[in-house]
């Protein structure tokens, strides 16, 4: 991972959010990195205490933390991946059942209205 | 019915309606832009609320206990995590010792409940990311 120097078109900053701080990795890394390369090289990182501005965690974890990869802009001459927490909500079995059955009862009442 | 999301300030106020395009009615997709809200707010941030489809006790799912966790890791402290449903609603807290141990327990009405199902009921709301100024604007 360690690539030191400036950073060339086919690497990137990596970006971290944790514990409520956010920092860099010091050294960039390829950009076409696997998400699973940069969680592990961030993880070890953080528990290190390496990233200047995030508080070492010995139990650091990014299990359910998402990587985001952005190209360079005008704004930011180099290409740049982020680290953050992952965001959805649902997908729950018995949720989708008890949307059926409000659907259901929607359409009676729909239908039911339409009758009278 | 569509799935729809809020953020809760300190104040119990709602700070952003979070109702992205692809949402489902049993589903909100990951989304960096509500991120982006969460950690531009972080100081002021109380919880994040969202909507289940149905009637009856709601309760998170492993998608949303593992969501709830890795937004806590991030900002390095805990949230209230609430969940409604059409006649109920709970909080959710971490009450640990696991990652993904959170407990919920019943919730009183809040202000803000009646207007998550709403935005949540009305399938004509726009799918967009609605910022109120004030209280009762609608979407």
């Amino acid at each position: 991972m360690t690539m030191h120097g400036p950073i060339r078109p086919e690497e990137a900053r990596v970006n971290v959010t944790y514990g409520g701080k956010n920092g860099d990795l010091p050294d960039p890394v390829h950009f076409d990195s696997t998400d699973g390369d940069i969680r592990g090289w961030v993880t070890e990182a953080v528990r290190a205490g390496s990233i200047p501005g995030i508080d070492a965690d010995p139990n650091a974890d990014f299990r359910d933390f998402v990587v985001d990869r952005f190209e360079a802009n005008e704004a930011r001459p180099h290409r740049l991946i982020q680290m953050r927490p992952k965001t959805p909500f649902g997908g729950h079995e018995a949720r989708v059942r008890a949307a059926l059955d409000w659907a259901l009862v929607e359409y009676a009442s729909t239908l039911a209205k339409l009758a009278q | 019915m569509m799935e729809a999301g809020v953020v809760i300030d300190l104040n119990g106020e709602p700070l952003h309606w979070h109702l992205p395009v692809d949402r489902t009615v049993v589903s909100l997709p990951d989304s960096r832009p509500l991120w982006d809200i969460v950690w531009e707010n972080r100081e002021k941030i109380a919880g994040i609320a969202h909507s289940h489809p149905g009637g009856g006790v709601p309760g998170p799912s492993y998608e949303d206990v593992t969501t709830f966790s890795a937004i806590e890791r991030a900002l390095g402290r805990r949230l209230k995590w609430w969940i409604t449903s059409a006649d109920a609603a709970i909080v959710a807290v971490w009450t640990g010792p696991g990652l993904l141990t959170y407990s919920s327990t019943l919730c009183k009405e809040l202000e803000w409940m009646k207007k998550l199902r709403q935005i949540s009921n009305d399938v004509h709301v726009a799918n967009a990311t609605i910022l109120f100024a004030r209280e009762g604007e609608r979407p």
